[in-house]
């Protein structure tokens, strides 16, 4: 297949599935065989797509031309590829993963549930290859429009709130920041394509670049960077599988994947270190880190401690791709992948022990080690991931963060990391400790149904085989760094 | 009104002479002051006279509200009708230099067909008016 | 016949009205009324084609040249805005057909027919003359038959919206009048072209810059700038699902025409913007347009409400692309001019189909549509999204027009507004889409609306996604008629 069908295909794949599955209404298992094998496709379609990468071939696609220098394109890069891999990739554990969890919840508008799902994967694919910034902004849009049916799923007056938050703050940043940011680089540099090296250099005083890095972080709302994290925790109203891949993988990835690529292509990293505001970004990028794991700390709810601890980790991105060091980059590309696994195998967990046992509160986890051995296993898994410990994927990744701020001399970042791992413990550790180590109480139950199983298991092995077997993403990584001298 | 036997005879008068003078305007228009506008509603002013004094049976009863709406409406055909008749005799719209053998007579016919549309366009418009103002919480 | 067509443009509705009144029937004058509109469709298309081949046509009603007589004057500004009159005409008319048997008594469905072609005939008149008394005479005839068929709205408010429209549409032509009555008395002259090489002779009196303040007061009622769009909200709002469609793509439209016309044709940009600083008087107005239009739509309870407060915001995107006077900032305005009728009447046009399904319009009435009317409540969310202007929408078109105009000029408050705007408007457009599709409702059944209604409605809403798309067409249609206008009076 030649690589611009390929890229049509990454693209299209889920919304003809989605299409498709609106078709199969009726028809509940002939539904789920075809969520299924949309994923499986478009997992392999963006997995060929990666191999044509390495492969060296040059990766562009134009799609229209809406106005002269002004067009949708699409062009691969090694972050948008990995990128891209990873979320069609954990999106087939999470369409086995929702098809449980429907079915056993009893969820009214399957299929609706389904077909958005499919939209916003589209719209996820659309924005790992964007070509230039254009390209990103409206798939960006497509993005929050497509998750908003998906978060408000339940219906009931929380989950219309909760969605109101979330669009809210989604939509006026997006609207608000990204956009004028958007205008003022096509104002001053005439184009907007990525390209390696940036585009700003020499057009822009570095105070006024400040002001524009300023926008550009704090307009994509979807990294969260304190103060506009709060639609995240409010997203949480939606069903499990929505948290677990989009507000832990797609949605969340897409806003650091953002901010890198604009820090990378836009302003590129030899030019973004003339500029002095940059530092004060990275002290926010930290603040968040802090903040966020200590709010976390006091949380009962748990999938809004994840939210917390999912709003700390972004931050650990944005603060590494900030800190502009080679090594630091690298660790950010990884952490996008590790925490990716982690995160969604926290999920997974969480809305197993939902489903299961009706449980939503930390504090009502006594035991449940012993009621769902392969569920709590997983779930500890993901909060060493967390933290960072070995043999997770989590090390890894810090390990290269922490040698990039060696590498740049911020012993800030150093101690931000130092502390935020300990808070870290502090609150996935009682979790676990409460799971084995205390009698279980009330009723008896089983664990979650099989497709559930199958995937949390999966992703938890994922996390711990990547501590292993890291080399083709470090590769990935590092030519990152290698296109942003 | 039936009553009043001075008014209506002095209606019965009056009418008459004040039709003759609308027509008066109407044909007199292309060589002095009048035209259509004006004869339209001296025309009109005799027929509410007549309203007025003798009440809306008796009025709508030789002009039927009717004959009103298609004279409203034929006026303006007439009026339009002109402008495509000397398009398509071959001059420019409301040329009316090509309506006859010569330009000073199709000059006069011209003038003369859309004064004519106009005043009955005006007439039946002013009277529907009228005639409405009349039937107001009769028919309501 | 080919020259006659500027001509026949105005007079094939004009014929077509005095014969709909006379038919018994509705149904027969809405055939005639339909095959009309799309023969005027033609003539308007076939016009702006021979414009841009040709150049500028010129017509002599009565064989009397310019400028003792009236002449009909086609270029490459006026021929678009004729198509799009003409274009929006040919959608709304076959849509109307259900919709006033549904809302309109049997016995008064020819007259509404009558009128609504009048309506074209003044609209298309406006656009064509170069006679500023024309202008006046076809003026009057579009706004009495405005009022006329805002009246017939079957609520019962709608006649008192259509008496105000009248009051205040009466001031305005008034002051029109009043306007060119003085031009008249200083140059002795009525023709465009011949006013506009005279004045800059007699510019300096007190007379012209009266005349010129009354006859841009005068068309500002008429385009509902702010703060003279008092008339415009109930009006459209009460007004007859096909009259709300028609009228917010048109005769606002034709009337902002008037004013680039008199501004930059007549008056001269130079005197204008440069001596009288007009331009910062429209930049201050549409600005506070905007603001405040956008708020109060985001208050409404009622859709056509919304869209009535949304086009008076709209109105505002168009006046300030014009008030920046450079190219880039003319050619948004018309293109916004242009998109903003595809999107407003797609949009009311949506609306006209829930007042078929469910006699109402408001908040409540719109709970649950996509459900039970899923391609009127989809052709609402596109549209809405080219209101918002969302990239691959027209409406997006025309915004990136206006913030690359603000941003040439300097204006950088002016992209800030434009944003502020177009959140507001995603606010208001939003609350009607969460209605349509997240909110719980009881009733599930389907009671889609009539073919011959969505076929036209879908027709706008993917010429939306077409000038989003493929922008070459709208993008030269509206650099030509900026040419025009930047070239000044002659």
């Amino acid at each position: 297949m030649s690589p611009q069908l390929l890229m049509l295909s990454c693209l299209c794949l889920p919304l003809v599935g989605g299409g498709m599955l609106l078709l199969a209404h009726r028809r509940p298992r002939l539904r789920e065989l075809i969520l299924v094998l949309t994923a499986a496709l478009s997992f392999t379609s963006a997995l060929a797509l990666l191999l044509q990468f390495r492969e060296g071939n040059l990766l562009r696609l134009d799609l229209l031309t809406l106005l002269p220098g002004l067009d949708l394109m699409f062009e691969i890069e090694p972050l948008g590829a990995l990128f891209a891999v990873l979320a069609s990739g954990l999106w087939l554990p999470t369409s086995l993963y929702a098809i449980g969890y429907l079915r056993a919840r009893k969820e009214e508008h399957q299929t609706r549930f389904h077909f958005w799902f499919c939209v916003a994967i589209s719209a996820t694919m659309g924005i790992a290859m964007a070509g230039n910034l254009l390209t990103l902004f409206v798939f960006y849009e497509v993005l929050t429009l497509s998750t908003y049916p998906l978060v408000t799923h339940i219906g009931n007056r929380g989950a219309v709130r909760g969605g109101r938050v979330y669009l809210g703050v989604l939509l006026a940043t997006s609207i608000g920041l990204l956009l004028p940011a958007m205008l003022w680089t096509l104002h001053v540099a005439g184009t907007l394509q990525f390209t390696a090296g940036g585009i700003l250099e020499g057009k822009l005083a570095p105070a006024l670049a400040g002001l524009l890095l300023l926008m550009f972080v704090l307009g994509v709302g979807k990294a969260a960077v304190m103060p506009m994290h709060r639609w995240l925790p409010a997203a949480m109203v939606a069903p499990t599988p929505v948290s677990a891949l989009l507000h832990a993988v797609a949605v969340v990835k897409a806003g650091v994947f953002t901010i890198t690529k604009v820090v990378v292509y836009i302003f590129g990293t030899g030019f973004l270190g003339t500029v002095p505001a940059q530092r004060y970004l990275v002290y926010l990028a930290g603040f968040t880190v802090i903040a966020a794991s200590v709010v976390a700390l006091r949380q009962d709810n748990i999938k809004r401690l994840l939210a917390y601890s999912t709003i700390s980790q972004l931050s650990y991105i944005v603060m590494a791709t900030l800190a502009l060091a080679p090594l630091a980059l690298t660790g950010a590309g990884l952490h996008m992948v590790a925490h990716a696994f982690g995160k969604i195998t926290l999920f997974f967990a969480a809305g197993a022990i939902y489903v299961a046992a009706h449980r939503t509160q930390v504090s009502e986890l006594d035991g449940m080690g012993r009621r769902m051995p392969w569920t709590m296993a997983a779930f500890a898994i993901g909060a060493l991931t967390m933290i960072g410990v070995p043999p997770s994927a989590g090390f890894v990744s810090k390990w290269f963060i922490i040698a990039g701020a060696y590498q740049a001399d911020l012993y800030f970042v150093l101690a931000v990391i130092v502390l935020s791992t300990a808070l870290n413990a502090f609150y996935m550790l009682p979790i676990l400790h409460r799971a084995f180590f205390r009698a279980p109480e009330g009723r008896a139950h089983g664990e979650a149904p099989w497709p559930m199983r199958v995937a949390l298991v999966s992703t938890a092995a994922a996390s711990v085989l990547m501590f292993f077997f890291h080399a083709p993403i470090l590769a990935l990584t590092r030519s990152l760094t290698g296109a942003a001298p | 009104m039936k009553s009043h036997l001075i008014l209506s005879i002095v209606a019965k008068f009056l009418i008459p002479l004040v039709l003759l003078f609308a027509f008066y305007v109407q044909f007199h228009g292309d060589f002095g002051p009048g035209g259509g506008f004006q004869a339209g509603v001296i025309f009109a002013a005799a027929v509410i006279l007549h309203l007025l004094v003798f009440g809306h049976a008796a009025t709508e009863h030789f002009i039927p509200t009717a004959v009103l709406k298609i004279g409203a409406a034929l006026g303006v055909l007439i009026y339009a009708g002109v402008g495509v008749a000397s398009l398509l005799a071959g001059g420019r719209y409301l040329d009316y230099d090509v309506l006859a053998d010569n330009a000073v007579a199709g000059q006069h016919l011209g003038i003369l067909l859309v004064e004519a549309g106009v005043g009955i366009t005006v007439a039946a418009v002013m009277i529907l008016l009228a005639y409405s103002f009349q039937q107001r919480g009769h028919d309501a | 016949m080919r020259e006659h067509l500027p001509i026949l443009l105005v007079v094939l509705p004009m014929l077509a009205a005095p014969i709909c009144s006379m038919l018994p029937r509705g149904r027969q004058a809405w055939l005639l009324a339909t095959a009309v509109s799309w023969a005027v469709l033609a003539i308007a298309a076939s016009l702006l084609i021979r414009v841009h081949a040709e150049g500028t046509i010129s017509y002599a009603l009565g064989g009397w040249p310019a400028p003792i007589g009236i002449e009909y004057r086609l270029d490459g500004l006026n021929a678009l805005v004729q198509v799009l009159v003409a274009a929006i005409a040919a959608c709304v008319l076959p849509f109307s057909g259900r919709s006033v048997q549904d809302e309109i008594d049997a016995d008064r469905q020819p007259g509404f027919f009558a009128l609504l072609l009048l309506l074209i005939t003044g609209l298309l008149g406006i656009v064509a003359t170069g006679d500023v008394f024309n202008v006046f005479v076809f003026l009057e005839i579009s706004s009495l038959a405005t009022y006329g068929l805002i009246a017939f709205g079957r609520d019962r408010r709608a006649l008192l919206a259509a008496y105000r429209y009248l009051v205040l549409g009466s001031i305005g032509a008034t002051l029109y009048l009043i306007g060119i009555g003085l031009l008249y008395a200083l140059t002795g002259t009525l023709n465009m072209q011949d006013l506009a090489a005279r004045l800059p002779a007699v510019a300096d009196t007190r007379t012209a810059q009266t005349a010129i303040t009354l006859v841009m007061v005068g068309l500002g009622i008429k385009m509902a700038l702010f703060p003279l769009h008092l008339w415009l909200p109930n009006a459209y709002r009460f007004a007859p699902s096909a009259i709300s469609a028609f009228l917010p793509a048109t005769a606002t439209k034709v009337a902002i025409y008037l004013m680039l016309r008199f501004v930059f044709d007549i008056f001269g940009v130079g005197f204008a913007f440069g001596r009288l600083e007009l331009n910062e008087v429209l930049l201050a107005l549409a600005a506070a347009a905007m603001l405040s239009a956008s708020l109060a739509a985001m208050q409404q309870r009622d859709v056509k409400g919304i869209l009535a407060y949304s086009s008076v915001a709209q109105v505002g995107y168009i006046v300030l692309g014009a008030a920046l006077a450079t190219p880039i900032g003319l050619t948004a305005s018309l293109l916004h001019l242009f998109n903003h009728a595809l999107m407003k009447g797609a949009l009311f046009m949506a609306m006209g189909c829930v007042m078929l399904r469910v006699g109402r319009t408001d908040l409540d009435a719109i709970r649950g549509l996509g459900r039970r009317m899923p391609w009127t409540a989809a052709a609402f969310v596109v549209a809405g999204l080219s209101l918002i202007g969302v990239p691959l929408t027209a409406g997006f078109i025309s915004k990136w027009y206006l913030v690359l105009a603000a941003l040439e000029a300097g204006w950088w408050p002016l992209v800030i507004l434009i944003l502020v705007a177009s959140l507001m408007a995603l606010i208001y457009v939003w609350r009607v889409v969460a209605l349509a599709y997240f909110a719980p409702n009881e009733s599930q059944r389907r009671e889609e609306a009539p073919l011959s209604m969505l076929v036209p409605l879908w027709l706008l809403v993917l010429a939306n996604i077409w000038f989003g798309i493929d922008t070459r067409l709208s993008v030269a249609m509206a650099e030509s008629g900026m040419r025009v206008l930047m070239a000044g009076p002659p």
